[in-house]
């Protein structure tokens, strides 16, 4: 009697341990798959994050804007003679300066 | 007994039973290990390859200039889409019908819509690509395969992406500097490591050994991404308005050699290279420049000796020559001024068919400039031992040599610069995906082509040509320019074509310590074949809206520094008619007054670079005189009883000697 519950025990316990084993690689291909799409998906949205920038980028080009800029609200490049460039003033000597 | 001894045999039978299986299992376990293994791999195990995506390719800002993304193709199984079976009849139809649907939005033609609902097909692949986010509701039907490709972004400009070339599907260069930095933009492959599931289902395992795709390294060019916006413009603009067949503008920083800007513009669709790098032409009259900075150099001329020049024609050699801007007489200044042939042909006799050739080929002329771009042209500067009796006059006016834009605004940028001639860069950075920077441009000195007063006595004959000369439409209301115009006529297969030219001019700015050289170059364009009146407004049009934009990499702080025309037509405050000024009258009547800023610019002593002599001992002469050639000096060949190879260099090979100095080679007997 003794001898047989030692072998019933060691039997429930191989099938606890393989059923343990069967459904941690049951859960992990599971989660596999989930991670698969998840990644997939980051892909995608990787690309489209790209071809936005892209867009924004031809969107906000200088020959675009110019082109708008000119057409629709009448402006123009100015000529030479209305940009003014200031000289920068020199940097004020600190107090705390030394010399 | 009989009892005892069948027990024993069912016991024995069980005892060999799990011995067998012992055995084999320790057979299999540790015996044939590797070779179980390798079988569970290949049914369990599938490698799924991760290509690299190319590197980026940024703007001298790191603006992004072309990147890489990922992007699916679809591949549909009509048959699969259909269904097997007896629940197919019902539910085929109606898949096919929401498959036609899907693909409509994506914009699939309908010839290919009809194709993928054909069940009489096993496969179609559609054309195009499309993004992922796009195509997941066909993705997600069965019998729809997605493979994932990655797409090469090229850039909006033209220009660009004629220099920067493409890289085909398979994600492989064709041309421009994607093929030339291929092995610096080429990413390294890796793999993926899926298990496949009992019904063929493949997944990634995290637990598996995968490597990661490494992408390819970040560079930098040199180009500013706003001055190409604004060149492109201006050349699309002059091209069409002018009539011209095509045309290029290249914009480069004299001080550093580094290129700003690259346009062109083909009407020949079949044309998709770089032209200002692949296409040599006869740069005509703005090679003038060079004679006279040779002429003053060797002190053979001064800028106030005139020359006759008989009215605007003149013969030589049987050959008549003349002059847009008939004259009696004008100085070496007044024929840069108005780019007098006659004048230029006079002076240019004063030098030996050697020094002349020389002088040209020291300005980079008839060799490639070394920018990393396959199909670089060197241009044409044929040697004196090819001239024919004309050659030498046909030199002096900018004929019988072809040069690429590019080499003619790096020659232009020796005179900007103060005489060096630099190489000419594209890429400014090359930096791993970590940010460390691999490569870094430096300024390189080619040689010294002249000395710093001749490119100062220069810039200011070229000023003169903007200045009520033959460039004057590329005048600028505020800052001084320097420039020279070229009108040239073309050829058609080796022959000159009546009626056909092209316009160029090219442009320092400001003439005062130059932050640009542009070369704009119209190819027979129909409005005005001469330079000075088709290719100088574009010039001007560009550098106005350059000094507009806020980060067209131009020095502001310089800029406000250099002195800058005031136009006057009142009376001026005493303050600025005491300053130290020039006054001139212009064709227009008005007072352009012109008073002078502090300058904090004052030029730096000429520091000449000294290099190392290049070993050639061994090498045929010409190649000899091609190495030292190219790495910046002057040679000369020693007389002696030698004619074999080069033998030995005085300085000896691995000496220093400055940049532009002359080395002896002698040959061996």
């Amino acid at each position: 009697m003794r001898g047989r519950s030692v072998v019933a025990l060691v039997l429930v316990g191989f099938v606890l341990v393989a059923t343990g084993v069967i459904w941690r690689r049951s859960y992990g291909s599971v989660r596999a798959r989930e991670q698969q799409r998840l990644e997939q998906q980051r892909g995608a949205l990787e690309a489209e994050r790209a071809k936005l920038e892209g867009d924004i980028r031809d969107a906000s080009s200088r020959g675009n804007l110019a082109k708008m800029a000119e057409e629709k609200l009448n402006m123009h490049i100015p000529s030479d003679s209305l940009v003014i460039y200031l000289k920068r003033a020199p940097k004020a000597k600190s107090p705390r300066d030394p010399h | 007994m009989i009892r005892t001894s069948r027990v024993g045999l069912v016991h024995a039978a069980f005892l060999l039973f799990a011995l067998v299986l012992l055995g084999r299992a320790a057979q299999v376990q540790l015996f044939q290990t590797a070779q179980w293994r390798t079988k569970a791999k290949k049914q369990q195990l599938a490698a799924s390859p991760l290509p690299a995506p190319r590197g980026m390719i940024l703007d001298e800002s790191g603006a992004m200039l072309v990147e890489s993304r990922q992007l699916v193709r679809l591949n549909i199984a009509p048959r699969e889409i259909f269904g097997e079976g007896k629940k197919a009849a019902a539910t085929g139809p109606r898949n096919l019908t929401a498959l036609a649907n899907a693909l409509a939005r994506l914009g699939v033609s309908k010839e290919f819509v009809a194709r993928s609902t054909d069940t009489s097909r096993t496969w179609v692949t559609i054309p195009g690509r499309f993004l992922m986010g796009d195509v997941a509701a066909a993705v997600a039907m069965h019998g729809v395969h997605s493979v994932p490709v990655l797409e090469r972004v090229p850039p909006a400009n033209d220009g660009l992406r004629r220099l920067i070339g493409r890289a085909d599907d398979a994600g492989e260069p064709v041309d421009g500097l994607e093929k030339a930095l291929d092995g610096v933009l080429r990413g390294q492959s890796g793999h993926t490591a899926l298990l496949r599931d009992a019904k063929g289902a493949s997944f990634d395992s995290p637990s598996l050994s995968a490597s990661d795709a490494r992408p390819g390294e970040t560079v930098l060019l040199t180009v500013n991404q706003t001055l190409q916006d604004i060149a492109e413009k201006a050349l699309g603009d002059a091209v069409k308005h002018s009539g011209a067949t095509g045309g290029d503008i290249v914009m480069l920083d004299p001080n550093s050699g580094e290129i700003r800007a690259m346009a062109s513009r083909r009407a020949d669709p079949l044309s998709t290279s770089a032209t200002a790098l692949t296409e040599p032409y006869e740069p005509g009259s703005t090679i003038k420049p060079f004679v006279a900075a040779r002429l003053l150099d060797l002190h053979r001329a001064r800028t106030d000796e005139v020359m006759n020049t008989y009215n605007g024609k003149w013969e030589l050699n049987g050959r008549k020559i003349e002059d847009d801007h008939p004259a009696p007489s004008f100085s070496l200044a007044d024929v840069i001024k108005y780019s007098s042939n006659i004048g230029i042909v006079q002076f240019a006799m004063r030098f030996s068919p050697r020094e002349q050739y020389e002088l040209l080929r020291d300005v980079g002329f008839g060799s490639p400039s070394g920018l990393p771009y396959p199909a670089e042209e060197s241009g044409r500067l044929p040697t004196p031992q090819r001239w024919d009796k004309q050659t030498p006059a046909s030199l002096a006016m900018g004929y019988a040599l072809n040069v690429t834009p590019l080499q003619l605004a790096a020659a232009y940028g020796a005179i900007a610069n103060g005489g060096e001639l630099l190489q000419p860069a594209i890429v400014k950075e090359i930096r791993a995906t970590n940010g460390t920077v691999l490569f870094r441009h430096k300024r390189r000195v080619v040689r010294r082509v002249m000395t710093e007063e001749t490119a100062r006595v220069v810039r200011g004959l070229m000023r003169g040509v903007v200045e009520g000369g033959t460039g004057d439409s590329a005048r600028l209301a505020t800052f001084d320019i320097a420039g020279k115009t070229g009108t040239v006529k073309r050829t058609e297969h080796g022959k000159y074509v009546a009626g056909k030219y092209t316009a160029s001019f090219v442009g320092l700015f400001p003439a005062d310590a130059p932050q640009l050289v542009i070369l704009v170059k119209l190819d027979n364009p129909s409005s005005s074949i001469y330079g000075g009146k088709a290719a100088a407004p574009v010039s001007k049009t560009v550098l106005e809206a350059a000094i507009a934009a806020r980060d067209a990499s131009l020095d502001r702080r310089n800029l406000a520094a250099v002195p800058q025309r005031v136009e006057a037509t009142a009376s001026l405050p005493d303050s600025v008619v005491q300053a130290d000024s020039i006054v001139r009258v212009t064709e227009s009547g008005s007072v352009p007054f012109v008073y002078r800023l502090d300058s904090p610019n004052k030029l730096l002593p000429a520091t000449v670079a000294a290099r190392a002599v290049p070993d050639v001992r061994g090498f045929a002469v010409r190649r000899a005189v091609y190495a030292l050639h190219r790495a910046g000096f002057r040679v000369a060949i020693s007389s002696g009883d030698g004619v074999g190879p080069a033998n030995a260099t005085s300085p000896v090979a691995g000496a220093l000697a400055p940049s532009g100095s002359t080395v002896h080679l002698l040959r061996a007997p």
